[in-house]
């Protein structure tokens, strides 16, 4: 058994506009020390995956509306409150894209760091304090035990979200949810921070979610990928499998829309053409098709349901795995173009 | 080809007290502490470096939107700093802007035509009619439908609204673009639309390119020569290739190492040069090298003398009392074997 499995998971939120759906079916599992990356552009479902494994989607309006989160053998959706909130910060804990907003400014980091401690851990103040130390000792804060005792507005930004990981490993979490965790931070900071996560992980067994939009980072943290395109998984792989025979055009469309510094030739970048669409009125068939090169009569009919293309490596597209499906090549009226 | 822009001991000092009791012993943030470089006529000059290392301020600073603490900006002859009047104006056609962030840079009251074509009702340029026609050719040089010319910037992407940023500084023709971000906003699809069109657009107008970034890899793709800055520095400058094939810059190296790669094999086995520390801050910069502090290799000399930059290779200086190249592992080392040799 996974330590964590999420079957066919959709959330949706009723707005003035109609009602977005932010999550359409989504479905994975994962074990014990893995990491899993979500990929996938701006408004895709990623945050609200997150969310919705956190019992933390704001109703209304939002609504999960259908699906299984499953936590060791226990249903999450099913939790008493009382239940959500002692498995929050304790066995699931999540850091947030922009530290500041998890942060309470008026309290001094190390007592936040604390307060976990001592609602799930039962610790004394005392007790909870020290710890505090010891934790921000180990994200590498300089002079823990006097940095403790400043406020948020005294730290630097890769300090705040060192915090921050501190805060979500104090309780020895067995799965880390890390929302764009190094987003708004510089490489040399990021570099920092991965390294930090990638040594608790192998000390601790955590396993990890990493929500991010860097395909560098990707590659450097993650066992398995997941791409989603407007609240569908288009591609479910191995890190390997996705990044050396991705399957989906979306996910070829993102790789060759990356400019490279580890490659000696200047290529030609490659955009995804068009807009993402509006997961309101998301296109009928495949919500791609209107961006795709390969895209045929079938694409915009037919939603393509995921399936295994090869071993443990999935893709929702009509025509992934055939031979009338090749990366680079589009057949038109006028011939080969690209 | 010619220079085009000469910039010499650029400096720009900020003072941190809001009060009137604007004293000497008053602590300033050394934004911009003493750059030079020159951008040569046609080409992009790409500005990295990390966040609060005086990149925007040194942008806006060569357009005259701050006015610098010292140093001289020559452009195509001209005295930028002596600008008055008149001579100031027609400068601002000749040098345009593009923000980062395209969802502030555009007013929500205006319709897009009017938006593109503000610089030339500024500068009292065409009759209405004339400036309705030029904000379509304008709208369709950068790829969006001329025909939504009346429509407000709230019905557009995050992509097509930097479109719009960028047809509105082409308006007036302008000779150079001072780009400050202009995707870091955008995601990675979108963001290769952009780039692209930038490329397509320096071609088909001549344009040269000041391109401020963070990310080292868009910044390699899109540009010429390449420099790097760190507080307030640049520590080292050259050419795209040579600099990000042979960086002779610690600091260089350690940019270059640290962004991840697509790459999960490479990853696995790359070495990562990890900095202790965080950029100390501009208000109070270490002395000697602002870089010892975190540099791996440093040594008694750089904590009390500031390196000059000087020439390492043709087309490539470097500030770095050791300077020489240092390698980038990027292809799969051992670990251990070729940073350990670096430091
Ligand atoms: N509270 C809400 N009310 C209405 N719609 C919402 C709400 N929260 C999220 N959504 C919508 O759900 C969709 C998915 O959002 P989500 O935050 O998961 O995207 P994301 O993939 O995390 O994007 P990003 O990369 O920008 O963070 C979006 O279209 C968003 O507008
Ligand atoms: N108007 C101002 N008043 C005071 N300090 C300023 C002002 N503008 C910028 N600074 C400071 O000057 C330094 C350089 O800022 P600048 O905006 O040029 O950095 P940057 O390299 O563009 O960073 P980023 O990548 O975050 O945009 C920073 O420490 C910043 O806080
Ligand atoms: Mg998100
Ligand atoms: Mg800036």
């Amino acid at each position: 058994m996974a330590l964590l499995e999420v079957s066919d998971l959709k959330t949706q939120f009723t707005t003035r506009d109609g009602v977005v759906r932010a999550v359409d079916g989504v479905s994975f599992a994962l074990e014990e020390g893995h990491t899993l990356a979500i990929v996938g552009e701006s408004g895709s479902g990623k945050s609200v995956t997150a969310l919705s494994i956190m019992r933390l989607i704001p109703d209304p309006p939002g609504k999960i509306a259908a699906g299984k989160v499953v936590l060791r053998g226990e249903s999450v959706l099913d939790m008493s409150d009382a239940d959500v909130r002692a498995m929050r910060g304790d066995r699931i804990a999540m850091i947030f894209q922009d530290p500041m907003t998890s942060l309470n400014p008026v309290f001094r980091v190390g007592f936040q760091i604390g307060e976990a401690l001592r609602i799930h851990k039962g610790m004394s103040r005392k007790e909870a304090d020290a710890r505090a130390v010891e934790m921000l000792d180990l994200v590498g804060i300089p002079n823990a035990p006097h940095r403790a005792k400043d406020y948020p507005h005294q730290f630097s930004g890769g300090m705040r979200q060192r915090a921050m990981i501190a805060m979500a490993l104090a309780c020895d979490p067995d799965i880390l949810i890390a929302d764009e965790p190094t987003t708004a931070l510089d490489v040399t900071i990021q570099a920092q921070i991965l390294e930090l996560m990638i040594e608790l992980q192998q000390r601790k067994g955590t396993a990890i979610i990493m929500i991010t939009h860097d395909l560098g980072v990707v590659a450097d943290m993650a066992d398995d990928v997941m791409v989603m395109y407007a609240g569908k998984q288009v591609e479910y792989g191995s890190a390997d499998a996705v990044f050396y025979s991705p399957q989906h055009p979306y996910t070829w469309g993102l790789l060759d829309s990356l400019p490279r510094h580890d490659i000696d030739e200047k290529g030609t970048l490659l955009p995804i053409e068009g807009q993402p669409p509006s997961l309101i009125d998301v296109p009928p068939g495949c919500a791609f098709h209107p961006r795709c090169p390969y895209a045929q009569a079938v694409c915009r009919e037919t939603c393509p349901e995921l399936r295994e293309i090869e071993p443990g490596h999935m893709a929702a597209c009509h025509f992934a795995g055939t031979d009338s499906l090749v990366r680079g090549r589009v057949a038109t009226a006028e011939g080969e173009v690209r | 080809m010619g220079d085009l822009l000469r910039v010499e001991g650029l400096v720009k000092y900020f003072s941190t007290d809001q009060g009137l009791i604007a004293s000497r012993l008053s602590k300033k943030v050394h934004a911009v502490d003493g750059i030079s470089f020159t951008v040569r006529s046609g080409e992009t000059l790409g500005l990295v470096g990390e966040s609060g290392c005086g990149k925007s301020t040194t942008g806006r600073c060569l357009i005259r939107l701050l006015e610098p603490t010292a140093g001289t900006i020559d452009f195509d002859g001209i005295d930028v700093r002596a600008l008055k009047g008149r001579a100031l104006q027609e400068f601002r056609r000749d040098v345009q802007f593009i923000f980062q962030d395209p969802y502030a840079s555009l007013n929500p009251r205006m319709t897009i035509g009017e938006i593109v074509t503000e610089p030339l009702a500024v500068h009292r340029l065409g009759t209405p009619q004339e400036r309705r026609a030029r904000a379509k050719e304008l709208l369709d040089v950068v790829g969006l439908n001329p025909e939504h010319i009346n429509r407000y910037p709230h019905e557009f992407s995050g992509g097509q609204r930097q479109r719009i940023g960028i047809a509105r500084s082409l308006a007036l023709k302008p000779r150079l673009v001072i780009c400050d971000e202009p995707v870091s906003a955008l995601d990675v699809s979108i963001q290769a639309q952009v780039i692209n069109l930038l490329d397509d657009l320096q071609d088909q107008f001549g344009l040269t390119y000041v391109f401020i970034a963070h990310d080292l890899s868009v910044v390699r793709h899109i540009s010429d020569r390449v420099a790097v800055m760190y507080l307030g520095k640049i520590v080292e400058v050259g050419g795209w290739q040579g600099l990000y094939d042979e960086p002779h810059h610690p600091y260089t190296q350690s940019l270059l190492s640290a962004v991840p790669v697509p790459d999960p094999a490479k990853q696995r086995t790359r070495e990562r040069i990890i900095l202790q520390g965080d950029v100390p801050s501009p208000i109070d910069p270490p002395n000697g090298c602002r870089f010892h502090t975190r540099c791996p290799i440093a040594q008694d000399i750089c904590h009390h003398q500031e390196p000059e930059l000087r020439q390492v290779a043709p087309d490539h200086e470097a500030a770095c009392h050791f300077a020489k190249p240092f390698p980038i592992e990027l292809a799969a080392v051992a670990p251990g074997t070729e940073a350990a040799d670096a430091v």
